[in-house]
């Protein structure tokens, strides 16, 4: 029997990475303590919790960012650990701090590691005195008329974005110069919003770009290693949409490069825990730039579990508590292909508006080399308080093109009443022959927008089943359910106690 | 018996009537017949002319959300009656497209607008939202300030269109 690195842990997040991280304790013996808010009440990752403590109003300064109830609730509960998954504290250095000082151990790595990466221009200018290479930018730049000339000397188009950013917040692209204000300005709102810190910077945006990153891990030894790559090209507006391992672009001599660069990012700054490095990448020269550090598990974090055979999640905790990591990358072959699609309630053909309300109907794809990691089940409700995510469906195959047929297939089993979702537009860049050719770079999803949000055409069949749910032929679904049975089970009572005939209703 | 829906802003009817065994359906041009095989948990399988048709629906007020072959729509019961007209009058009426927060007002009563700018910054789901004017024109109420909370289809800002 495997000792347990902690009793129990809190886990300061929620949706799908809190279930995630869950079922990596519920593996390791570990109780977990769930944090919620008041919109959260009936939320997934509360029920699959051992305990779970409200924090209070829905607003996320008022709960998952607040600092002093989150410490309340692990002194409430005993926790020894703390688990900050990704978005909302998972890489803020005074949070890892504050945890620290509790006597509490921060599944992650050090605040200081934290802070630098945090710093986007403290980071770049730490990678280029360790040799990695980094792209042509200004930092500590505040004025317009600084934008201006730095922006003139970089030569546009050039990205303005948070000096403290990450996820795709607070980040412009300017084409010329008379773009600039509003961008700065708007940047900079978001930025405040979600980083609480205003500070921009400027740098060169290349049009043609792959973005390709790689997984790393240190542990309390002076361990440190890469676990290869995850191309990230797929995104709108700086948000990952698909992403997948390996990358289609890198040959072995690139990968190997890459990854040793990878590897001297983390050791820079002693990097412990499980950490992202992001590189863009020129599809023409294979010229490759570090972008940012991410310095904690990532959302697409899956694929490289699945092309590895490694839970990077059970590693976190362990690493955490002390355990050496034991692997390096050349313990593993990447096996096949792994592709994660993320789920998002939004709507493509509506300026991808974000989508609220209450899940009617949540059913999961399953099969051989399907994983959903979701945040949702039938009955849970979607609101505006929260990211749009709500689940990403991941699959492994032998190879790419097998791995893309799965994923598509698995996307048509996937089925969301209650919010709109992207999953036509997933479907359409699955289907892509650029996409199917693996030479997406970062601009194309959005350059291709007008196709990809195209939505199928109204089927007969639809308007049958919707108007046959007039007949009381179906229990319509209620609101707020508690039931969670979404997958299909042919022999549910329900089933056999349903079989009547359309015309008997109408008698 | 008709049913009405919409959907996409189109107006469809279909009309169901009993036979034998099962309906006969009518939709346009189209004619079918549909024999019901069983239904539950929003599952719903019927025979459309002797091929088996598995769908997901769920209700949700006078929407419908339907999944059928991999796809989803969302189809709203409607009474049939034709409807029209109000809509092109009404454009310069916007309104909250979700619940979020007023994050920044850019315009004032009375202000030109060119068309395409952004009067109104809204927040939800950490996303902005601008809110632009649909064509050139004068800012004839605004109804929000910043800061302020609103819910989905709340009118924030109305525009009258410019006169040539």
């Amino acid at each position: 029997m495997k000792k347990r690195p902690f009793k129990k842990i809190l886990i300061v997040n929620r949706g799908e990475i809190a279930i995630r991280i869950i079922r990596a304790c519920k593996e390791l013996g570990i109780r977990t303590v769930a944090v919620y808010s008041d919109a959260d009440k009936n939320a997934l990752h509360v029920r699959k919790a051992d305990e779970a403590i409200l924090l209070g109003d829905s607003a996320p300064n008022e709960s998952y960012l607040n600092v002093e109830k989150l410490l309340n609730a692990a002194r409430e509960t005993g926790a020894e650990a703390v688990h900050p998954g990704y978005g909302f504290l998972s890489e803020n250095a005074d949070f890892a701090e504050a945890v620290t000082n509790a006597g509490l151990t921060f599944i992650g790595p050090s605040p200081e590691a934290i802070r630098i990466m945090g710093d986007k221009a403290e980071s770049k200018i730490r990678m280029k005195a360790a040799g990695v290479p980094t792209i042509p930018g200004a930092e500590g730049i505040e004025t317009l008329a600084e934008f201006e000339s730095a922006s003139d000397e970089i030569g546009y188009p050039v990205l303005v974005k948070a000096a403290a950013g990450g996820g795709g917040k607070g980040m412009r692209v300017v084409w010329k110069k008379a773009e600039l204000p509003d961008a700065i300005e708007s940047a900079r709102r978001e930025a405040l919003n979600a980083f609480s810190d205003d500070r921009l910077l400027a740098e060169k945006y290349l049009p043609k770009a792959h973005h390709i990153e790689f997984q790393v891990f240190g542990d309390s030894h002076g361990h440190i290693t890469h676990l290869f790559e995850r191309e990230c090209s797929v995104q709108r507006r700086h948000q990952k949409v698909i992403e997948e391992s390996r990358s289609p672009l890198l040959t072995p001599e690139l990968r190997a490069k890459m990854g040793a660069a990878a590897e001297n990012v983390a050791k820079a700054v002693n990097y412990t825990n499980a950490g992202t490095v992001e590189f863009i990448v020129d599809p023409d020269t294979h010229d490759f730039y570090f972008l940012e550090m991410n310095t904690r598990l990532q959302v697409e974090h899956p694929v490289t579990e699945l092309v590895l055979g490694i839970d990077l999640a059970q590693w976190q905790i362990r690493v955490a508590a002390g355990e050496a990591f034991p692997y390096t990358h050349e313990t593993f072959p990447q096996r096949g292909h792994a592709i994660e699609a993320r789920l998002y309630a939004e709507d493509p053909e509506n300026n991808f508006l974000p989508s609220t309300g209450v899940i009617y109907q949540f059913v999961e794809p399953s099969g051989p080399g399907i994983r959903v990691d979701s945040g949702i089940a039938t009955g849970s409700e979607v609101s505006h308080f929260y990211d749009p995510m709500l689940a990403k469906i991941i699959v492994h195959a032998e190879d790419r093109a097998t791995a893309i047929q799965r994923l598509q297939s698995a996307l048509r089993h996937t089925v969301v009443h209650g919010v709109i979702t992207n999953i036509a537009l997933l479907q359409n860049i699955l289907d892509h022959d650029d996409f199917q050719a693996g030479i997406v770079t970062t601009r194309w999803a959005e350059a291709m927008l007008g196709d990809l949000r195209a939505s199928p055409n109204l089927a007969f069949e639809a308007i049958i089943a919707a108007s046959l749910v007039d007949f009381g032929l179906l229990a319509a679904s209620s609101a707020g359910c508690e039931s969670q049975s979404s997958s299909p089970d042919p022999f549910s009572p329900w089933k056999i106690a349903s079989g009547f005939r359309l015309r008997r209703n109408n008698d | 018996m008709k049913s009405h829906f919409s959907h996409k802003n189109e107006s469809l009817t279909l009309d169901v009537n009993p036979l034998g065994e099962g309906y006969q359906i009518r939709f346009g041009e189209k004619t079918a017949e549909v024999h019901f095989a069983s239904g539950a948990d929003g599952q719903l399988t019927f025979y459309l002319d002797g091929r088996k048709v598995d769908a997901h629906v769920s209700s949700d007020g006078k929407r419908r959300w339907v999944t059928f072959g991999g796809h989803t729509w969302l189809l709203e019961k409607t009474s049939g009656q034709a409807r029209g007209g109000a809509a092109g009058a009404s454009s310069g009426r916007l309104i909250a497209p979700m619940p979020g927060q007023v994050r920044a007002v850019n315009v004032a009563e009375g202000e030109s607008v060119e068309k395409g700018q952004t009067l109104l910054v809204l927040e939800a789901m950490k996303m902005e939202i601008r809110i632009q004017a649909p064509m050139e024109g004068v800012v004839a109420r605004l109804a929000v300030v910043e800061g302020q909370t609103v819910e989905r289809e709340e009118l924030l800002v109305e525009v009258d269109e410019a006169d040539e």
